[in-house]
């Protein structure tokens, strides 16, 4: 454990100065200003949308000075996240309860393809398709109406495209689900569980065996079916029979267990770490990726700082010993900026890792913010707009 | 010549259907085949104990199906109550299976690194013939149609060579999960499958539970 006598010597790393920091935030603030600045749709909706995207454009800016400035990434991040998960739901709960009146799923949106798909199915999806070249999901390819957004094509399209970049970067900077937890385990000063066996890191893989070959087998996206979380705090399915309530009770229990409850105990992102089927998938495209977060063993001192930092439990003393995070590593940032040494930092692939680190480390922030302010930051201006709409703003 | 068309379309049956089958039994052979030793003849050894026991299954469903009449052995009431005991049975070896996993695996993973695992005894085969002879008498769609036109043969020899037939067709599906072997096992494979086990279990448990207590679990 980390004591103050083997505490190693903390190198701090100078701020920027404010200049150089807006230099290098301006491609941020203009890729903001494209995002936010094209208000659709009727005159009172426009006003609001163009005061939550300015609101949205100002916020995304605003953190990533601070990440410039700073020299440290997983605060602000942080700030983010947290937002996209908690305003998430406020936008999409408000969408799919104005379009239908209720967040249950009924039967005949299912039959029409009228299912809104995220992107947590899409492993499940790979064997049917390739077996029968069908879709085991209740939703369309292209927009067909309703509350399904832009149709599985497009959700699939954005997923890989990022991914290849990001690799499982995804879970940290366009997951909308991740959040919650992040914002749960950072409530509590400090974590009451401290000990957790490591072998629950493998239960992503046993959840994403389990559900793709339940998949296959009952012909049905299995995870969305019977254990998504987030099903508590997004839609589910229609309780029309016994089959619906003990869905919906499975829904909302793993919800309390995996969202609330252990992330205040633990102070770790416990659905993402212990369960995500999604986040297991993501792991192996974390060996496509370019980014990746290394550990410079002449520098390194093990104080296990990283490790306690470590959200998602992807450092352990053998990966240290090896120079790297394991495959799960979802590139936050918490053990960059909790080494004391610098021990720890961001590199790309196929480099010298003592060549420049912040170069990589900026190379990788303007992939994954470009990426949030997209994602993330128009899933924050939808929220925003949720909100306007029901405050008593007078004239506007 | 005509007396073997029946046992030709059994066995084109059987291939035609075998990606369905193997979808059905792929829950419960993958995982439980991925907790066994690494090596392909090894795998290939514990895949034909599983496909001879799911054999026995279909041979003594043939002949009660032909012996009780295709009707009788497909009634909806009849074939809740034997699918979930099935599903209940099925969830049991689950649990067993992942159970006795962990204490073969004791020995090797306790060390905190990856290690390859070997072991002398063969645990594999009673588990093996306990999951192919559940799987067996599953009413997967396949295996319900296979049911009703083996029933309107005209023996009960008839009956049970059709499945036979149909048996080895859907079998060809199988051979590739052989290969499996390859995979080197170490304490996060044994793991995952240990864990993967157990949650299949726990749905089929449900299931089986569900059915028996005869609710309609879909409302209808």
């Amino acid at each position: 454990m980390a004591t103050k006598a083997c505490l190693p010597r903390i190198v701090h790393t100078p701020p920027r100065g404010i200049g150089r920091s807006i230099l290098l935030t301006l491609p941020i603030l203009l890729w903001s200003l494209l995002m936010f600045s094209h208000p659709q749709g009727a005159a009172v909706a426009d006003r609001l949308s163009l005061i939550a995207g300015a609101i949205t454009g100002v916020f995304m800016t605003v953190l990533f000075f601070m990440m410039m400035r700073t020299g440290t990434t997983y605060r602000w991040r942080r700030y983010f996240f947290v937002s996209v998960g908690l305003l998430f739901p406020v936008g999409f709960i408000h969408n799919i309860v104005a379009m239908r009146g209720t967040m249950g799923i009924p039967v005949e949106e299912m039959i029409a393809g009228r299912t809104p798909f995220c992107f947590m199915p899409i492993p499940l999806l790979i064997l049917p398709a390739a077996f029968t070249r069908t879709l085991v999901f209740p939703g369309s390819i292209v927009p067909s109406g309703g509350a399904s957004g832009h149709g599985i094509a497009a959700m699939v399209g954005i997923w890989l495209a990022l991914t290849l970049v990001m690799g499982k970067g995804w879970c940290s900077y366009a997951c909308f689900f991740g959040g919650i937890e992040e914002g749960v385990a950072a409530l509590p000063r400090r974590a009451k569980i401290r000990k957790i066996d490591p072998r629950w890191r493998y239960g992503p893989w046993a959840v994403l065996l389990a559900m793709v070959l339940l998949s296959l087998a009952l012909f049905e996206p299995a995870y969305c079916m019977w254990l998504c979380p987030f099903k508590a705090v997004s839609e589910y399915v229609a309780a029309r029979n016994t089959v619906g309530l003990i869905q919906n009770g499975i829904f909302v229990l793993l919800f309390a267990v995996l969202v609330i409850a252990l992330p205040l105990l633990t102070k770790k992102r416990t659905q993402c770490a212990f369960f995500c089927p999604f986040g297991a998938f993501q792991s192996i495209f974390n060996k496509a990726s370019v980014f990746e977060v290394k550990i410079d063993q002449a520098r390194c001192k093990p104080c296990v700082l990283c490790q306690t930092a470590c959200p998602n439990l992807s450092l352990t003393s053998e990966s240290v010993a090896h120079g790297e995070a394991l495959l799960s590593c979802m590139k936050c940032g918490a053990c960059v900026d909790a080494c004391p040494r610098q021990a720890i930092v961001w590199h790309i692939k196929g480099t010298e890792m003592a060549a420049k680190p912040e170069r990589a480390r900026l190379m990788f922030l303007y992939a994954a913010w470009a990426m949030a302010v997209m994602f993330g930051g128009s899933i924050i201006a939808q929220g925003l707009v949720t909100i306007l709409h029901f405050l008593p703003l007078g004239g506007i | 010549m005509a007396a073997f068309v029946p046992f030709g379309e059994a066995l084109a049956f059987g291939l035609a259907s075998g990606p369905a089958c193997m979808a059905a039994c792929g829950p419960v052979l993958v995982p439980s085949l991925l907790a066994e030793r690494t090596g392909i003849g090894h795998n290939a050894r514990y895949l034909s104990v599983f496909l001879s026991a799911r054999l026995l299954g279909y041979l003594v469903f043939a002949a009660v199906a032909w012996e009780i009449g295709a009707l009788a052995a497909f009634l909806p009431a009849s074939r809740i109550l034997l699918m979930g005991a099935v599903n209940i049975a099925l969830a049991c070896v689950l649990f067993w299976y992942a159970y006795s996993a962990r204490q073969f695996c004791a020995p090797s993973c306790s060390s905190s690194k990856l290690v390859n695992i070997d072991r002398k005894e063969d645990r594999g085969a009673p588990g093996a013939a306990a999951l192919g002879l559940l799987t067996g008498l599953s009413l997967c769609p396949p295996f319900v149609a296979a049911g009703i036109r083996a029933a309107q043969l005209g023996s009960v020899l008839q009956s049970l060579l059709f499945f036979t037939f149909f048996f080895a067709g859907t079998s060809v599906w199988f051979v590739p999960l052989a290969g499996m072997g390859c995979i080197a096992r170490n304490q996060a494979v044994i793991t995952v499958a240990r864990m993967t086990m157990v949650l299949i279990a726990l749905y089929y448990l449900s299931l089986g539970i569900a059915m028996l207590i005869g609710r309609k679990p879909y409302g209808y």
